[in-house]
């Protein structure tokens, strides 16, 4: 499904590259997690697989085919922290969903309110009461309210591939496990492959087929599988503490 | 007289109405501050005049304004979308070589058109009123109507979140080649009136006229709101209409024509004051 390979990036101006030779291979229905500390190159990363970025060398192949130079947006569904990159908050509710409904198909002169009860039909679904909101501004509805319609957006538009970089980060508690339950229910639903970054341990341990965490621009750990279930959360906090702390001794060691 | 001055008024702020619409499709709808509109107003003035002047029907000739003057929006969206030159330069730098185009295509820098027939008539002012309101008509309807279909609705996700219709696979390009297209027709529409109106054409008509639609429309925003697309469609119409009695009052109380554009001015200073005090509360 996705293929990434010799990925290098490094910004002008910066000294270190922020990606060194990253190789990856997802599958189709891989749900991969990726943690890492700040500054490892996680974002980076996602904006780069998404094209929001050029690459410096490397290779980048969506379903078999070398994207590498082509616009890829359309095949990528992105959610991100912000809230407001997701979706247009001066639009209601009908106006998003029906945008990102008619995502990849040609629009026409026919009138958008033709989607209103297909698209209150899957609020419906989802049963936490977004329905009564339709017709309402998306400013006028909380963060969480508006990062779960970003995400519902993304996932029911046509793309096959979701990046997820930290979407649920800005939001309390209990909207998060709320948005986190139905994300990785839709995604299983749907079929599709997904790249999750996340800081919150317990949900990487949770979610996904596959972990990975990013040190310096590089791939350290990669686990998948019966490993990667049967993972507990003491050892990966192990494993994230061996690699950031010799960051933090060697850094301590040599600003001394 | 004071009926007269009225109607003139009416017939003034109808035709401005059209020019603070053309201007709001870019500067509201599609978040492009855009002043192509001083050069598209008297391009469709020259393009309107010349053809009336070659004995083209009068409605032939609006229609070759709209056209023509459409084209002047589409060149300063590519000089945006291409050279990726700042939208105000791009409008500035569009007009200015508008107006040697204009003298080119008059051939000189006046065309009196006092013999030739006009979609207006001379003495009947009611009916020139009920003209332009039928012109009005003929484009708010459709726009009104286009903007609830899905090329609408992609053409506004555009103006208020470029990067999230982009990543809806909406090309940006195109629906601002569209926005200018329109915005800048409709100017062309209302110089073009302007002439068959006052029967003349002078190369100077729009010096300013940018300011003046932007009055009418930002008065018209204030008194309507701009909450729901119904308010924001119906702010240009009823602002210029507004705004010209208000020219017409300060007039008739004594300023000179030649003081308008100093008016213009403050008025606009003053409502954007207004919405900025409102904003705080």
């Amino acid at each position: 499904m996705l293929i990434l390979e010799n990925i290098k990036k490094t910004f002008y101006g910066a000294f270190e590259p922020v990606l060194k030779n990253i190789n990856l291979k997802l599958l189709e229905h891989d749900f991969c997690v990726i943690i890492g500390a700040n500054g490892s190159g996680k974002s980076t990363l996602l904006k780069t697989i998404v094209g929001d970025y050029p690459l410096d060398g490397g290779r980048i192949m969506i379903n078999r085919y070398d994207m590498t130079k082509k616009d890829r947006s359309h095949l990528i569904a992105q959610v991100v922290q912000d809230v407001n990159k997701g979706t247009v908050p001066e639009m209601t509710l009908l106006e998003n969903m029906v945008l990102s409904r008619l995502r990849g198909y040609r629009k026409t002169f026919s009138c958008y309110d033709k989607y209103q009860d297909q698209i209150l039909n899957e609020l419906k679904e989802i049963d936490i009461g977004l329905e009564q909101f339709i017709h309402y501004r998306l400013q006028h509805l909380s963060g969480g309210q508006r990062q779960m319609i970003a995400t519902i957006m993304s996932i029911n538009s046509q793309a096959k591939l979701l990046l997820l970089d930290e979407h649920t980060s800005a939001l309390d508690p209990k909207m998060q496990r709320i948005l986190m339950d139905y994300t990785a229910n839709a995604i299983k639903k749907r079929g599709l492959t997904t790249l999750m970054i996340t800081h919150k341990l317990d949900d990487a341990i949770r979610y996904g087929n596959r972990l990975i965490m990013l040190h310096k621009g590089q791939i350290v750990l990669d686990v998948t599988g019966e490993k990667k279930a049967t993972m507990t959360i003491t050892e990966l906090l192990d494993l994230f503490h061996q690699y950031e702390d010799i960051g933090l001794i060697s850094k301590d060691a040599h600003d001394s | 007289m004071t009926v007269d001055l009225f109607l003139t008024g009416i017939l003034q702020g109808l035709i401005l109405s059209i020019l603070a619409y053309g201007i709001m499709i870019p500067f509201r709808l599609l978040n492009f501050p855009d002043l192509t509109a001083e050069g598209s107003y008297p391009l469709g003035g020259a393009l309107c005049a010349t053809a009336l002047s070659y004995g083209i029907s009068p409605v032939f000739a609006l229609l070759i304004a709209l056209v023509g003057s459409g084209l002047l929006g589409i060149a300063t969206s590519l000089v945006y979308l291409r050279l990726g030159v700042n939208t105000l330069l791009a409008g500035i730098i569009l007009s200015t070589m508008t107006y040697s185009l204009n003298l080119r295509i008059m051939a000189k820098p006046n065309i009196a058109l006092f013999d030739t027939v006009t979609i207006f008539s001379d003495l009947d002012c009611i009916n020139n009123i009920m003209v332009l309101t039928g012109i009005i008509l003929a484009i708010q309807i459709p726009f009104t109507w286009f903007l609830k279909t899905e090329l609408g609705l992609s053409l506004r996700a555009v103006g208020l979140n470029a990067d999230f219709a982009k990543k809806q696979g909406i090309c940006v390009s195109s629906y601002t080649q569209l926005g200018l297209f329109l915005g800048s027709a409709l100017a062309g529409l209302a110089g073009a009136l302007t002439v068959q109106l006052n029967q003349y054409m002078d190369i100077s008509i729009g010096v300013g006229i940018v300011i003046h639609a932007l009055a009418a429309l930002m008065i018209g925003e204030v008194v309507l709101g701009t909450q729901s697309m119904f308010r924001q469609l119906s702010a240009p119409l009823l602002g210029s209409l507004l705004y010209q009695q208000l020219q017409g009052l300060v007039l008739s109380i004594g300023l000179e024509p030649s003081d308008l554009k100093l008016f213009t001015g403050i008025t606009v200073l003053a409502v954007i004051s207004i919405k900025k005090l409102n904003q705080r509360i």
